[in-house]
């Protein structure tokens, strides 16, 4: 098997661990944020009870999250492991990304709460045009680290078969005998990745940055 | 629930044996990361040019890239090259170069914080470069790093649990022989998963307690506290 | 932290109730796949030349063409899930997939768990080593001298776990478990491991992928006849895959797959 087509193969993964990726960085992101609201608006019980479920999932390794999440929704539901693995991955950096966006919700200060109060807009209405506008501005560059961290954990799913660059790099070793080469790749396509996302999100950082706070 | 309880109790010893592996693991990894990673944080600092090209390219592909991917360069890959670690071996120098990036970082921004003016006033009072850093910078940035670098332990004990990959007998991999035998994969991974909350909780712990212990009092820096 | 504690262990208490209490769905597999008009079957796709993936990237081999041929007598569409070998059998329990055709064995373990169809094929173990293997294995028990790779989940860890293991004949550190069986190829090349254990067609297929390696050995042990995994309780579709086996047996289709591909 000549070289170019060596390449093409484990890169043809890609779109698997793009796809991966796409579908756990928002769901989690989603997640993250109705949980982070919750957590600073939503009480005393609210607080405790998300305080007691960011730390039990923070505090698993990913990939053992990873296969007891798999094995149950594989349980309840027919997924494919693509799905299964692409929705676990985005519930275990769900706390992760809940807690980003709690940190940058608690630094806009509390008296722009009680001025919109002030003002006439509901509790709704304030955290919907006043708090979240800066504080999703505020997350970026820790969230920028947690979608490296999400592409990075991608590669978990390999252990669940689905054919993602670290699947198509080992089945290739495997069956041309150049392992070194096929995990060369592998890495190189990952580092690929995540500098093209940092570089994004910078670009993004620094284009929704207000001005005169940094 | 009882077949769980069941299941804990018959794989017990089997998982504590996996713990004592993971947490040999985690220490090794962090010694080995932590010497590197002090190395490339003073190459980056004030080494010359292309010691600083070095460490700053090696700390981006170590972490820009997956572990499980260093992981299978190191134990598949090398062979090709002549070079055929055993299992334990590659899992620790691929934790230990890895975390040798993150701790680079930790360590970096500590040296960064102790600032330029007491190296000049190192080198005024006589002292060479590498005195001034070694009785006067890195007593005072080791310490200063605690807080941020308190993390790295917790996450290292984490990524520890894709070794069994390579067929290191971890907690993970005994937690797969429970699931295999019993075809409960769900219960064993949750017995599993108590078990690395119990190991992460009592290090978080151990670091809290390191941290008090070694603050130096009016001199903190803005830091992310633990990561729990 | 004692609360947060406290709080931990109930909570994994319930969720691990709650997962002991969920009881497979009652209606049958078969009126499932013929509704749907699509049978899923999950195989592990590194065992050449029963089931691999070719160098174009699909599923290929002697159970994956058997398997093909069964979904058309059925009149179904074949829908592949490749998974790691030990999460076959749970997949098939918890119906994650149809049905699993992967050279499964028979065993009573996994026949509480699951079905199995009527034997398709009866294979042999043989014991995989480099050509420069110098030790001597007259008994199938020699093995324990050595370092052994097999695929987890697999008959031979199985054998190897309770007839050397158990038995005191070995160290478990001189058992390494891989998720695939090429990756054992892989460590037996490398010099780290000495013997894999495997069943004797993909033994000799990965001779000829890898070369530099004998057999050594080739018995059964606890192989013999392999079977496709069923769903446990479902007699109708237990007898429609048994049915076509038959009928694939009879018409000597399986007679010309194996000389297909196990012939050399």
């Amino acid at each position: 098997m000549d070289i170019i087509r060596f390449i093409q193969y484990i890169a043809s993964g890609t779109a698997y661990t793009l796809g991966v990726t796409f579908v756990a960085l928002p769901s989690g992101l989603i997640l993250g944020l109705i949980l982070a609201i919750i957590y600073v608006y939503g009480g005393k019980i609210a607080a405790r009870t998300l305080s007691v479920y960011s730390t039990i999932m923070r505090g698993i390794p990913p990939i053992v999250l990873l296969f007891i999440l798999y094995f149950i929704m594989s349980g309840t539901i027919n997924l494919s492991p693509f799905w299964a693995g692409s929705i676990s991955l985005g519930v275990i950096s769900s706390a992760y990304q809940m807690e980003i966006i709690r940190g940058a919700i608690l630094s806009v200060s509390g008296g722009q709460m009680i001025a919109a109060l002030a003002i006439g807009m509901s509790r709704l209405q304030a955290i919907r045009y006043i708090v979240l506008p800066q504080t999703l501005r505020l997350a970026i560059p820790p969230w920028s680290n947690e979608a490296a961290i999400v592409i990075k954990d991608s590669s978990l799913v390999y252990a669940l078969g689905v054919p993602e660059i670290l699947r198509r790099a080992q089945l290739i070793s495997a069956s041309t005998q150049q392992p070194f080469l096929a995990y060369t790749t592998a890495a190189l396509i990952y580092f690929g990745l995540v500098l093209f996302t940092n570089t994004l999100l910078r670009r993004l950082e620094n284009r929704l940055r207000i001005p005169a706070n940094p | 629930m009882s077949d769980w309880l069941n299941l804990l109790i018959r794989f017990f010893d089997d998982f504590l044996v996996g713990a004592g592996v993971t947490l040999e693991l985690t220490a090794i990894g962090l010694v080995m990361g932590f010497l590197l990673g002090l190395g490339l944080a003073l190459g980056k600092v004030y080494g010359n040019k292309p010691l600083c090209w070095f460490s700053t390219a090696y700390i981006e592909l170590f972490r820009g890239t997956p572990l499980l991917v260093q992981l299978f360069l190191i134990y598949y890959g090398l062979p090709s090259l002549g070079i055929t670690l055993s299992q334990t071996l590659s899992a620790y120098l691929a934790l230990g170069l890895n975390s040798a990036a993150y701790q680079a970082e930790y360590l970096r921004g500590a040296i960064l914080a102790i600032g330029n003016t007491q190296m000049t006033a190192g080198r005024a009072i006589g002292l060479s470069r590498w005195q001034t850093i070694l009785h006067i910078i890195l007593p005072q940035a080791l310490r200063l790093a605690i807080p941020s670098w308190s993390n790295e332990p917790i996450l290292l004990l984490k990524s520890t649990a894709v070794v069994f990959l390579i067929a290191v007998q971890d907690l993970m991999a005994k937690a797969k022989r429970a699931a295999t035998t019993t075809y409960n994969p769900i219960g064993s991974y949750l017995a599993v998963a108590v078990v690395y909350l119990v190991m992460v909780f009592a290090l978080n712990a151990l670091l809290k307690w390191l941290e008090r212990k070694a603050r130096i009092p009016g001199f903190e820096m803005e830091g992310k506290k633990g990561s729990l | 932290m004692k609360k947060v504690s406290v709080a931990l262990m109930l909570m994994f208490l319930v969720a691990s109730a709650l997962v002991a209490c969920a009881s497979p769905e009652a209606d049958s597999v078969l009126d499932k796949i013929q509704e749907a008009g699509t049978v899923v079957v999950g195989t592990s796709a590194d065992y050449p030349p029963y089931e691999y993936v070719d160098e174009s990237g699909n599923f290929a081999g002697f159970d994956i063409e058997l398997m093909t041929e069964i979904a058309k007598r059925m009149d179904v569409e074949l829908e592949w899930t490749d998974m790691p070998f030990d999460s076959l059998i749970a997949a098939v329990q918890e119906g994650k997939i149809d049905m699993s055709i992967s050279c499964f064995n028979y065993s009573e373990e996994r026949d509480e768990k699951v079905d199995f169809s009527d034997a398709y094929y009866t294979s042999e173990d043989a014991f995989l080593v480099a050509e420069d293997f110098a030790g001597t294995i007259t008994n199938a028990e020699d093995v324990a001298n050595f370092k052994i790779g097999v695929q987890s989940g697999t008959v031979q860890d199985e054998w190897v776990t309770t007839e050397l293991i158990d038995a005191g004949l070995m160290e478990e550190s001189n058992l390494s478990r891989y998720e695939r069986v090429d990756q054992a190829a892989m460590d037996l090349q490398a010099g780290r491991i000495e013997v894999i254990v495997a069943d004797s067609v993909p033994a000799q297929a990965l001779m000829g992928q890898f070369g530099g390696f004998k057999i050594v050995f080739e018995d059964m042990l606890y192989t013999g006849p392999i079977n496709i995994v069923l769903p446990e309780g479902d007699s109708e579709l237990q007898e429609r895959v048994n049915s076509i086996i038959a009928e694939l047996q009879s018409e000597g289709f399986i007679d010309d797959l194996a000389v297909k591909y196990f012939s050399d």
